[in-house]
């Protein structure tokens, strides 16, 4: 009996042992795992951008894309994320919409916009879209409903249908809750630091789910993202009450011509 | 190890004993990578010659036990691969490193399974290291 227990501890030394000493190389240097996988981003990102463009038309006027960028920076600089890893595009359509693509493309449509009442809603929705990017909700999606090898053969020139299905279900469904409640606290977050006021986010949400905005013909953004009032009050809950120093980020002047413009293109 | 066993078995016992392990290389090739395939595999056949002579007995107990510690390791990783592919760990270098060790004892016992099958139906008795004595505790003549 004694030599069974005595054997099986050695087994099961033998087993950890070997994977402790496993586990000491870097394999993920070694097989360049996470080379391989920017890469694949980088081409899928691309791609699906590629393929968007060509069916709406992009806003490149500085009258829209300055002030956007602004607030993106604004972001971006507080929160110590990289402005470079994100290309912003804002693109004519009225659907109230905003998603990201692989690669850090961030896709704002003018009817988000122009429906946004005041900057700070707005960057709530692009603080929760830079979230999904930054905590690599896209990947982690696309892997999901697609799979690795599928994304694989389109980078290298495959699966033209495939393509178009990926894109459609990047910019109209939703993440699942749990990535959605992240986003949405980590956009509360960079709000935060940035001295912008989280609130409104919750009041854009709040407003949307109530059905104030339902009058309004496309709706995307909410109907792709459910429970529009519950992640309001969570929302509200996680926003630190006690800070008062927020600070718009563009002159009232500059908001007004924003959205005008936009109106008129 | 190949040691002497109480008596010299017979053709029949031999044949019988030698597919114990079979069924665990057989069901290995079919049921990849479900790491509990090999394992009812082997039950199945372990229950079916439970009323066999002690050499078929004891060696449908030793393919049973050895298959059913390697569901540990491999169901774990099983796991951990699925929740890479439809969840949301991510690939990493302790995923790489059990995955490595897994594949390892998986080869070892592999090799020895085909060893000892050859044996066996060469009506050797080979009692491998921990699973014989283990075997001997459960299986009496």
């Amino acid at each position: 009996m004694n030599r069974i227990i005595i054997q099986a501890v050695a087994i099961i030394a033998i087993f950890f042992g070997l994977y402790w000493g496993l586990s000491q190389i870097d394999w993920m240097t070694l097989f360049e795992v996470k080379k391989m996988t920017d890469t694949t981003e980088e081409k899928l990102g691309d791609l699906f951008w590629e393929l968007y463009s060509k069916e709406n038309t992009e806003i490149n006027g500085r009258n829209a894309k300055a002030p956007l960028d602004s607030l993106l920076e604004k972001i971006c600089k507080a929160n110590y994320i990289d402005r470079k890893s994100i290309q912003l595009h804002i693109v004519k359509n009225d659907q109230i919409n905003a998603f990201a693509l692989p690669n850090g493309h961030l896709v704002v449509n003018s009817a988000l916009i122009i429906d946004s009442e005041n900057e700070s809603e707005l960057c709530g929705v692009l603080g929760h879209e830079v979230a999904h990017i930054q905590l690599s909700h896209v990947m982690k999606k696309l892997v999901k409903e697609i799979g690795l090898s599928v994304l694989i053969s389109m980078t290298a020139g495959g699966g033209g249908e495939t393509v178009k299905e990926a894109v459609k279900m990047l910019s109209s469904s939703a993440y699942d809750r749990t990535l959605e409640k992240e986003a949405d606290l980590k956009s509360v977050e960079y709000l935060t630091a940035a001295n912008i006021n989280p609130e409104p986010f919750a009041d854009f949400l709040y407003r949307m789910g109530d059905g104030e905005a339902s009058s309004i013909k496309y709706l995307s953004w909410m109907s792709t993202h459910p429970d529009s009032k519950e992640r309001a009050a969570y929302i509200v809950e996680s926003i630190d009450k006690e800070k008062k120093d927020y600070k718009p980020v563009l002159a009232k002047s500059t908001w007004e011509k924003l959205k005008k413009y936009l109106e008129e293109e | 190890m190949t040691t002497q066993f109480e008596y010299v078995p017979g053709e029949h016992e031999a044949e019988k004993a030698s597919n114990s392990y079979l069924m665990s290389l057989i069901a290995v090739i079919a049921g990849l990578p479900l790491p509990i395939i090999n394992l009812i595999a082997t039950l199945i056949f372990y229950l079916g010659n439970r009323n066999g002579t002690y050499f078929v007995r004891w060696h449908c107990t030793q393919a049973l036990l050895s298959q059913f510690s390697l569901l540990f390791m491999n169901s774990f990783g099983f796991w951990w691969t699925v929740s890479i592919v439809f969840g949301d760990e991510t690939v990493s270098n302790p995923y790489i490193a059990y995955m490595m060790t897994v594949f390892l004892f998986n080869v070892v016992e592999f090799i020895a399974t085909i060893y000892t099958a050859i044996a066996t139906r060469k009506g050797q008795h080979v009692s491998w290291w921990l699973y014989g004595d283990l075997t001997n505790l459960i299986c009496k003549p």
